[in-house]
């Protein structure tokens, strides 16, 4: 059952890609950080799925951290935005 | 006798927001995943009669989490929330929607 | 076992959904609205089909944990971005 991880991979990795290019595109600064919060759930996804195929609980751990710091990352940003005119 | 009838109004509470939340993803797929898309998108200013605190952020939650709506803002003297709506299609349906939604807080947070 | 790729293939194909609906929805709060709902679906499907599999009990406690963190602040990054964007415009 390996392959249906590897395809899962797959999915993520187009949409990495994706959210990149919105991030890299987007016309105000709004959009890019939808699009840096949605690359932290990526990169949740990918930490999640790599545990499944090496079969190990500790790399649960990782995205606890990642909700947290992704979470105050978009508050700073987007408070220090508004403060800032 | 009181404390029961709460107990059962949060497990039903609970059971309504999983509904929804399956709902709404499988409306948001099916209308990204569509050629043609048919969101219509405006805002919406709607009267809160919910008191406690509590019962603001579940409202705001289910609200976030409901198919096709939005909490964008709080008035000050906690009033009036504004809400962004994706099908604009019919604003009567939606209202009647968040009424429903709003009575169930009540019953829970009051 | 097969529940379990199910949930974890699932839920990628839902954060994929939001990222392309990212890409495709023309304002700003339209884009709010996929990245909220969609990527937190997403996000709990895999969760749930990753403590599955490992069947560890304190992995089932830190999913239930992050499923609870997350579905309570994405709605306020949501409200967060949207207030930044509306006082600035």
């Amino acid at each position: 059952m390996n392959i249906v991880i590897y395809i899962a991979f797959g999915f993520l990795l187009v949409a990495l890609a994706v959210t990149l290019f919105r991030l890299i595109k987007g016309p105000t600064s709004g959009d890019r950080i939808i699009a840096l919060d949605l690359v932290g759930f990526i990169t949740m996804g990918f930490v999640l799925v790599y545990s499944v195929l090496i079969n190990k609980a500790i790399y649960f751990d990782i995205p606890v951290i990642i909700s947290m710091v992704s979470f105050i990352g978009t508050i700073a940003v987007s408070t220090y935005l508004k403060e800032k005119t | 006798m009181n404390l029961f009838k709460k107990i059962v109004y949060i497990i039903e509470f609970i059971g309504f927001y999983l509904i929804k939340l399956v709902q709404a993803n499988l409306f948001i797929a099916y209308d990204i995943l569509t050629p043609r898309m048919i969101t219509k998108p405006a805002f919406l200013n709607i009267p809160v009669e919910i008191k406690s605190d509590f019962g603001l952020l579940l409202f705001s939650n289910l609200l976030s989490m409901t198919p096709g709506s939005l909490c964008v803002d709080l008035s000050d003297d906690k009033k009036e929330m504004k809400v962004h709506i994706l099908y604009h299609e019919s604003v009567e349906d939606m209202q009647n929607e968040i009424a429903k939604i709003q009575d169930r807080i009540i019953r829970i947070s009051n | 076992m097969w529940w379990i790729y199910t949930f974890i293939l699932a839920g990628s194909l839902f954060i994929l959904i939001a990222s392309i609906g990212l890409i495709r929805f023309k304002d700003i709060y339209s884009r709010m609205h996929v990245t909220t709902k969609a990527s937190s679906f997403g996000i709990m499907l895999i969760l749930i089909g990753v403590s599955l599999y490992l069947n560890i009990g304190e992995v089932y406690l830190k999913a239930f944990f992050v499923i609870i963190f997350v579905y309570l602040t994405a709605p306020l990054a949501a409200h967060s971005i949207a207030k930044s964007n509306r006082d600035r415009s």
